[in-house]
């Protein structure tokens, strides 16, 4: 049983706010999708160790120098920047 | 609905250019856009200057790609140089890349002209295309109707005549269901056939770009010419090199289909009797079928699920607001600056993946969830690779039921994931599959089926595909866009 508790707790470790009066909706939507979730755990069939879906290992490169994106590309896009910086937080 | 082959003929002998074919789409987009919803970003300076670039070389006599000249789409989610990328969610609103995803690339190195980009479920997140933060895309046969999702951008372009191709991508069925709604082909590649470059990222171990067309034909020219290993992307498969476009009109007679009985369970009766119908023509043209069971199917969309939304948990952790996309504007610390940014920016289909999956890798439930899951995936591999030793290809619906009406899907989450059970083991098993029509339902919403190959073997699958469709020309076009 999910308590509105574990939902405040996950919203919290994946930064996201819950207005209070969405919290009932919300853990009843996701205790259906945890009920759901819980048929594997009733599983009739034996589970196989899985490493990946590529098929693939340490896929290496050479150590070599290429060519990069430059500072004033990389910030095009922040919402906020100084002196060549992502600006985290805006002074008040 | 002229195939890719054709149109590359008509520019090559001159009879229209590349601008003039442009320009039809263009104009055709302008006009139907509005109703369909199918495009959410429009490139049209970008797309006719590609287009002059193909015509100078047309006029110099200079021998020009098959893809060169050719008015296409990509979905929302692949990175776009200088064009706005937004994954149709709040939190990417006014995001230009600075980078093009790789498949991107090459098909501009290939003279293809992009009229703008589609639109899509927010992060690739849903069946529907409704969760869009534009509004939903429309269904081309019957604009009442979704069309399917979450590639259903892409899916109502090409269906209503406003691209010749789309890209879509792929992770639990997103090129494969809005094909089928919309009546049309949709590739779904296997996983590191094509790279992953720049595609932004929803769930990395199930997701694949493919392609969306009007033919079997158009499928395989399309993915032949994105597919292939790329330093860029470590899951791309390095020996991997893609030639089905010459090898679709092999024989197919003593050939294997399987079906897997669990399969066929749940459908609508209308989907199960095209299935069944699909299956005589095959027999029809010399195969054979095999029926089996495969148990581990029925863990697939639990499986799905977790995996899924524990990927999309971790990706999505970048939306930060201080590199790129959408910042919340009033706040008080860096926590409460991030948690705005993302609780404004992300829609609640999208909330509640990200909730999922940080519950399912969150201390304590780790073990019952993520890690069981990552079993059954192995299991549910494994009874893939067991079915292939007893056929060459699986045929199988790609959704119990045909498009729905908008605004039917929303409520309840979890018969909203049930939709998916036909498309998700795909993806668990890194396989590809193709979706092609074969009935219509009573409501004139096309029926579409998938046939599921071994890995890399998409070769295979579009042989078979393109026997089908040669055998029932079943494709019809819509009442949309550019008629050529």
């Amino acid at each position: 049983m999910i308590t509105k508790e574990d939902i405040e707790n996950i919203a919290l470790l994946s930064k996201l706010f819950v207005p209070e009066e969405e919290l009932d909706a919300l853990r009843e939507d996701m205790q259906g999708i945890i009920d759901f979730a819980d048929t594997i755990n009733n599983a009739d069939i034996e589970g196989v160790e899985f490493d990946n879906i590529a098929g693939l290992s340490n896929q290496f490169r050479e150590d070599v120098v290429v060519e990069s994106l430059s500072v004033e590309e990389i910030l095009k896009n922040a919402p906020d920047q100084a002196q060549d910086h992502f600006l985290v937080r805006k002074r008040a | 609905m002229a195939k890719i082959s054709q149109l590359h003929k008509l520019l090559t002998e001159k009879e229209i250019s590349s601008r003039e074919l442009t320009e039809k789409y263009i104009e055709a987009i302008e006009r139907d856009n509005k109703e369909l919803g199918a495009y959410v970003h429009l490139s049209f300076d970008e797309a006719l200057s590609a287009a002059d670039a193909v015509d100078a070389k047309i006029a110099s006599g200079e021998e020009i790609h098959p893809l060169a000249g050719i008015p296409m789409t990509l979905k929302d989610n692949m990175s776009t140089k200088g064009i706005e990328t937004t994954c149709c969610s709040k939190i990417l609103s006014g995001y230009k890349p600075i980078y093009d995803a790789t498949v991107w690339t090459s098909l501009k190195e290939k003279g293809a002209v992009l009229l703008g980009k589609t639109n899509m479920d927010e992060f690739a997140m849903g069946s529907s295309c409704e969760t869009s933060c534009y509004g939903a895309a429309k269904n081309p046969r019957n604009t009442k109707f979704v069309a399917g999702g979450s590639s259903g951008g892409g899916a109502s372009a090409v269906g209503g005549n406003l691209a010749v191709y789309a890209l879509g991508s792929d992770t639990g069925g997103s090129i494969r269901q809005p094909a089928s709604f919309c009546g049309i082909v949709g590739l779904k590649p296997t996983y590191g056939a094509v790279s992953r470059f720049g595609l932004v990222a929803y769930a990395s171990s199930l997701d694949q770009i493919g392609p969306m067309t009007t033919s079997v034909e158009d499928a395989a020219l399309v993915f032949d010419n994105i597919a292939g290993f790329d330093k860029m992307d470590s899951t791309s498969n390095p020996d991997f090199k893609a030639d089905t476009f010459k090898n679709l009109n092999n024989d197919i007679s003593g050939k294997t289909i399987g079906v897997a009985k669990e399969y066929l369970e749940g459908l609508r009766p209308e989907v199960l009797k095209a299935t069944e119908e699909a299956l005589r023509t095959f027999e029809s043209l010399g195969a054979k079928i095999v029926y089996f069971d495969m148990p581990a199917l029925k863990f697939a969309l639990p499986v799905y699920y977790i995996l899924a939304c524990a990927e999309a948990s971790s990706n999505l952790g970048r939306y930060d607001g201080i590199r790129y996309g959408y910042k919340a504007e009033v706040y008080e610390s860096v926590h409460d600056m991030v948690c705005k940014t993302r609780s404004e920016g992300f829609g609640d289909e999208v909330k509640r993946r990200i909730l999922l999956g940080t519950y399912v890798l969150s201390a304590g439930y780790y073990d019952a969830y993520y890690k069981k899951a990552q079993n059954l995936r192995g299991a549910i591999v494994a009874a893939f690779n067991k079915a292939f030793e007893c056929c060459d290809v699986m045929l199988a619906p790609v959704a119990p039921h045909t498009a729905f009406e908008l605004g039917k899907a929303i409520s309840d989450p979890i018969e909203t994931y049930q939709s998916d059970i036909c498309t998700v083991p795909v993806n668990i098993a890194g396989l590809p599959a193709i979706s092609l029509p074969c009935g219509v339902a009573e409501d004139g919403m096309p029926i579409g089926m998938q046939l599921i190959g071994n890995k890399f073997t998409e070769s295979t699958i579009l042989n078979f595909a393109y026997k089908f469709e040669q055998a029932t020309n079943l494709m019809k076009s819509a009442d949309w866009g550019v008629k050529l």
